[in-house]
C-alpha cells in the first residue's frame, strides 16, 4: 500500500499548504465568481428559467477552476521552491503524489461551486429549481470526479514545462468556451462539436441541467438526436465515467512519459 | 546632465524587464499567449450575449469591449509579474545600493507592456471583426488607433500603480487578479456601466478602461477625435493619478523597508 | 594625513518583530550594539565574527540599506542617512549568494544593465565591462547565461558587478563563503588587487585565517558589539601568554570536550573533523601544567598530542566565547 499512503501523505501535504496561504486560490474563486455575475446581470433581462443557465454554469466553473488547474500550480510551485527534482527522487511514481493533491483541490473545487451557487440564489436572489435532487447531485459528482481526472491529465503537461502558469491561463477561458457551461453546445459552430464532446465535463453539464429540469437545446434536444430526458440522463452519466476512466488511462500513460523525459532534459531544477 | 542619465536608467530597466524578467516566455509559447487568449474570452461572452439577446449588450457591444479588456491583462498582469520576478530574483538591494534615479527606474521596467498592449488589442480587434462579424466598415481608424495607445500607456499606468501596491505585500498577483476581474464587472465591457446597481457605479470610473471601451465603440461607429477626445483626457488624468501614487507608495516602502530591514524580503 | 574613508560612530540597529497570532508580543532584537570604528584610506577592514554577530547588519547601514536606529555613519564624508544618492555613488556593494542577478540574460547583459544605472560614461561602459570581466576571470562564460553558471562563477560576477563603476570604497559581505579553495583563493587575491589600486575595502568573514591573510585591521563582533579591534598581530597577542595543545585522535565528542573544558587553567576548547579522526585544540594558560591533566582527560584512542603557537582563530575562540 506504499502508493496509496503517498497519495495521502500528497492530499494531507495540499491540505496544509492551501490552509496556510489560501490567498493564491483567489483567482481561481474569484474569476468563475465575477463570470457568474457578467452573466446574471446580462441574463436578468431575459425572464423565465433561463437564468439558470448563468447560475449552474457559474457553479460549474467554480468547481472546475481549481480541479483543473491547482495541482498543476502546485507542481510551478515545487519549481520555484526547487523542490520538484525531490519529488521525482521517490519510489512512488509522480502521479500518485499529484492524484493525492488532486483529489483535495476537487474538494476545494465542490466546495467553491456550492459557494457560488449559495451566493447567487441566496444573496442575488437568482432562480433556480432542482427537479431531481438525488440525480442532480450524482451527475454533480461524477462531473466533478471526470474533471479530477481530466486535471490529472494536464499535470502531466506542466511537469514537463516551466510555463505551467502560461498553459493554465490559456486553457480556461477555451474550456468554458466548448463545454458549454453558460449556453448550449448547439449555438456554437458546427466544428467545434467534435472538440466539445470529448471533454467530460460537457456531457455532465448537460445531465446536471437535465436533472435540474431546464436543458433547452440541449446534447439530446436535437444537437446529437432526440431523447427521453432520463434516458439522456443515463447516457450522458455513462460517458462521463467512461471518459473519465479514459483520462486516468491517459494520465497514467503521460506520467509515465514525463518520468522519462523529465530525467533526459534535465531542467527540472531550473526555474 | 542628470536628465540624461535618467533616461539612460528608463531605457536600460525596460530592456533589463524584457529580456530578464518577461522573456522567459519561449517565443512560441508567448505568441500562443498573445493570439488565443483574447480570442476566447472573447468568444465566451460573445455567445453568451448572442443566446441571451439583451439589445443593451449586443454581440458588437461585447465583442469590442472584449478586445479592449484584453489590454488589461497584459498592462496588469504582466506589469505586476514584472516586479514579481524582481522580488525572486533578489536583485532589488543590488539595485537600490546604485544611484539610479528611482522614477525612471519604477516606469522604464513596465514599458514594453506598452507594446505587447497594443498589440494585443489589435490582434483582438481583427478577431472582433473577422471572427464575430463586428461591423468596420464605417470605423474611424485614425481614432481608433489614438485610444489604443492612449488606453496602452493608461492601463499600464495603472498595473504599475498595483504593481507598487503588491511590491510590500507577498501577494501581489492577487491584487492584480483581484482588479482584472473587477475590470470585467465594472468598465462597461459586456455591458453598459449604467446596468449595474446605482450605488456601484462610481467604482468603474476609477479605471481607465471603463473610458476606453465607450470611445473605442464611437470610434467603430465611426466617431472622430473631437467627439472621443473627453474620454481620452479622463483616462490620461487616471494615468497619471495612478503612476504618481504608485511611485510614492514604491518611495514609501522602499523607506519602510530601510527602517524596518525588510529588503531582504524584497 | 590618512583621512578616515568610513566613519561609524556608536551604530544602533534594533529590529522589531511581532509574534503570535491572537496576542501579538513585541519582539526587539539588538542586532547592532552602539558599534563605532573608521577606516583609513587604502585599509582593508575586516570585521570577523560568528553568523547572527551583526555583520550583514552593519554593512546594509553603512551602504544605505538600511537606516541605523541610532549613531551615524559617513563614507567618504557623507552621512549615508542625509546624502544616500552621494554615498551610493561612490560604494560598491558586493554581497553575494545565488541570489541577486538576472538569471535569465548572460554575464555582460547584467553589468550592461548595472553600469547604466551607475551611470558609467558610454564611450567607456563596454571596455570597462571587459576590464572587469578580465580581472575577475569571467571573460570566457561572459556571454552565458547566468543561470548556467556555478557559484564559484556567480561570486565572480557579483564581484564584477560591485566594481563596474570604480568605487573608491569597497564592501565585501562574507566573499568566499560558499566557494571551493580555489575560488576563494582567486577571490583573495582579487581583493589583494584592488587594495594594490588603491581601493579601500571593508570586509566581513567568519574564516579566521582569510581575516589574518588579508586584513590590515580587524574589528571582532559578537552579540552586536566590537569585543576587540586590532591587527592580526595585534589580536593574537591577546592569546600570547597562552598554548594551544592539539590532540588528535579517534572519538573526540562533546563528551571528552566538556570534560577537558572544566579543567582548571583550560581558557577554550574546540574541535575539527577530518574524515573520520578528530583534532582537538585546547587553549591553555600553561601548556607545561597543563599537558598532563589533558592527556588524563581523554578516554579514546590518541594518535598525537602537540603544543603549539595560538592562532587568530584562538584569539577569536577567545574573545566569542572565554572573554566575558
Amino acid at each position: 500500500m506504499p502508493r496509496l499512503r503517498a497519495m495521502k501523505a500528497a492530499f494531507e501535504h495540499q491540505a496544509r499548504h492551501f490552509l496556510s496561504d489560501p490567498g493564491w486560490l483567489i483567482p481561481n474563486i474569484i474569476l468563475p465568481f465575477i463570470i457568474t455575475l457578467v452573466a446574471l446581470l446580462l441574463y436578468g433581462s431575459s425572464d423565465g428559467p433561463v437564468v439558470m443557465y448563468a447560475v449552474l454554469g457559474g457553479g460549474m466553473m467554480g468547481m472546475w477552476g481549481n480541479t483543473l488547474y491547482a495541482s498543476g500550480y502546485s507542481i510551478q510551485s515545487e519549481r520555484w521552491w526547487g523542490t520538484l527534482e525531490s519529488v521525482l527522487a521517490v519510489p512512488t511514481p509522480l502521479i500518485w503524489i499529484i492524484a493525492g493533491r488532486t483529489i483535495w483541490n476537487a474538494l476545494i473545487g465542490v466546495a467553491n461551486g456550492l459557494a457560488i451557487l449559495a451566493v447567487a440564489v441566496f444573496v442575488l436572489q437568482a432562480p433556480i429549481t432542482v427537479a431531481d435532487l438525488p440525480l442532480f447531485l450524482l451527475a454533480f459528482l461524477m462531473t466533478l470526479l471526470s474533471l479530477a481526472a481530466l486535471g490529472l491529465v494536464f499535470s502531466s503537461a506542466f511537469v514537463l514545462t516551466r510555463q505551467a502558469g502560461v498553459l493554465t491561463n490559456g486553457l480556461e477561458y477555451p474550456i468554458y468556451v466548448a463545454t458549454g457551461c453558460m449556453y448550449p453546445i448547439a449555438i456554437l459552430p458546427f466544428w467545434t462539436g467534435p472538440l466539445s464532446l470529448s471533454l467530460a465535463p460537457s456531457w455532465g453539464i448537460d445531465a446536471i441541467r437535465i436533472a435540474a429540469g431546464y436543458n433547452p437545446q440541449g446534447l439530446w434536444d436535437g444537437y446529437l438526436g432526440v431523447l427521453d430526458p432520463m434516458v439522456a440522463y443515463a447516457v450522458d452519466i455513462i460517458v462521463v465515467v467512461v471518459m473519465a476512466c479514459a483520462y486516468l488511462v491517459i494520465a497514467f500513460y503521460l506520467f509515465g512519459v514525463v518520468d522519462r523525459r523529465a530525467r533526459i532534459e534535465g531542467n527540472l531544477g531550473r526555474v | 546632465m542628470n536628465v540624461l542619465q535618467s533616461v539612460r536608467v528608463f531605457w536600460s530597466s525596460a530592456v533589463i524587464a524584457k529580456k530578464a524578467l518577461f522573456d522567459w516566455l519561449s517565443p512560441g509559447l508567448w505568441l500562443m499567449q498573445l493570439f488565443t487568449m483574447s480570442l476566447f474570452q472573447m468568444a465566451f461572452f460573445v455567445y453568451i450575449s448572442a443566446y441571451v439577446g439583451n439589445p443593451q449588450a449586443t454581440v458588437a457591444y461585447v465583442a469590442v469591449g472584449n478586445a479592449i479588456q484584453s489590454i488589461a491583462y497584459v498592462a496588469i498582469f504582466a506589469v505586476t509579474n514584472v516586479t514579481t520576478e524582481e522580488k525572486e530574483a533578489g536583485t532589488l538591494p543590488g539595485i537600490l545600493v546604485t544611484p539610479a534615479n528611482r522614477f525612471a527606474l519604477f516606469i522604464g521596467r513596465a514599458m514594453f507592456q506598452v507594446l505587447n498592449s497594443i498589440a494585443t488589442v489589435v490582434i483582438a480587434l481583427f478577431y472582433a471583426a473577422v471572427l464575430f462579424g463586428v461591423d468596420f466598415s464605417s470605423a474611424n481608424l485614425v481614432t481608433l488607433a489614438v485610444v489604443i495607445v492612449v488606453t496602452a500607456f493608461a492601463t499600464v499606468g495603472f498595473g504599475l500603480m498595483l504593481s507598487s501596491l503588491g511590491f510590500y505585500l507577498r501577494t501581489s498577483m492577487v491584487v492584480a487578479n483581484v482588479f482584472l476581474f473587477m475590470g470585467l464587472l465594472f468598465c462597461g465591457v459586456n455591458f453598459p456601466v449604467t446596468m449595474l446597481p446605482e450605488f456601484l457605479q462610481p467604482i468603474a470610473y476609477i479605471f481607465p478602461i471603463t473610458y476606453a471601451t465607450d470611445a473605442a465603440r464611437l470610434a467603430v461607429g465611426g466617431a472622430g477625435l473631437g467627439e472621443v477626445w473627453s474620454y481620452l483626457s479622463a483616462e490620461l488624468v487616471v494615468m497619471v493619478v495612478a503612476i504618481l501614487i504608485g511611485y510614492a507608495m514604491m518611495m514609501a516602502f522602499e523607506h519602510l523597508a530601510r527602517r524596518k530591514g525588510t529588503l531582504e524580503m524584497f | 594625513m590618512p583621512e578616515n574613508v568610513i566613519e561609524a560612530q556608536e551604530l544602533v540597529r534594533i529590529y522589531r518583530s511581532s509574534t503570535g497570532f491572537l496576542r501579538k508580543k513585541k519582539k526587539e532584537t539588538l542586532a547592532v550594539n552602539k558599534v563605532s570604528f573608521s577606516v583609513g584610506r587604502g585599509e582593508l577592514f575586516g570585521v570577523l565574527g560568528p553568523n547572527g554577530a551583526g555583520k550583514t547588519t552593519t554593512i546594509k547601514m553603512l551602504t544605505t540599506l538600511l537606516t541605523p536606529s541610532a549613531g551615524t555613519a559617513k563614507v567618504l564624508g557623507f552621512d549615508v542617512t542625509k546624502d544616500p544618492v552621494e554615498v551610493r555613488k561612490r560604494i560598491g556593494l558586493i554581497l553575494g549568494g545565488e541570489r541577486g542577478l538576472y538569471y535569465r540574460v548572460s554575464g555582460r547583459q547584467n553589468l550592461k544593465y548595472f553600469a547604466d544605472l551607475y551611470g558609467v560614461p558610454l564611450q567607456q561602459r563596454d571596455r570597462r565591462i571587459q576590464d572587469v570581466l578580465d580581472m575577475v576571470g569571467l571573460s570566457e562564460k561572459a556571454d552565458s547565461k547566468v543561470e548556467d553558471y556555478s557559484r564559484g562563477m556567480k561570486q565572480k560576477l557579483h564581484i564584477a558587478k560591485g566594481i563596474l563603476h570604480d568605487p573608491e570604497v569597497i564592501f565585501m559581505d562574507e566573499p568566499t563563503i560558499g566557494l571551493d579553495p580555489q575560488a576563494s583563493r582567486e577571490t583573495r587575491k582579487l581583493t589583494q588587487d584592488l587594495i594594490n589600486q588603491g581601493k579601500t575595502i571593508l570586509l566581513t568573514t567568519h574564516y579566521m585565517f582569510e581575516a589574518d591573510e588579508l586584513c590590515r585591521r580587524i574589528a571582532v563582533i559578537n552579540n552586536g558589539k566590537i569585543v576587540a579591534m586590532d591587527t592580526p598581530q595585534g589580536l593574537k597577542g591577546l592569546v600570547r601568554d597562552t598554548a594551544v595543545i592539539e590532540v588528535e585522535g579517534f572519538g573526540i565528542d562533546d563528551k571528552v570536550m566538556d570534560r577537558v573544558r572544566k579543567l582548571d587553567g583550560v581558557r577554550t576548547v574546540s574541535a575539527t573533523a577530518s574524515e573520520s579522526k578528530q583534532v582537538m585544540r585546547v587553549q591553555v594558560c600553561d601548556a607545561g601544567e597543563l599537558l598532563s591533566p589533558v592527556t588524563k582527560a581523554l578516554d579514546c584512542k590518541v594518535i598525537d598530542v602537540r603544543v603549539k603557537e595560538p592562532t587568530l582563530e584562538d584569539a577569536y575562540l577567545w574573545l566569542v566565547e572565554g572573554h566575558a
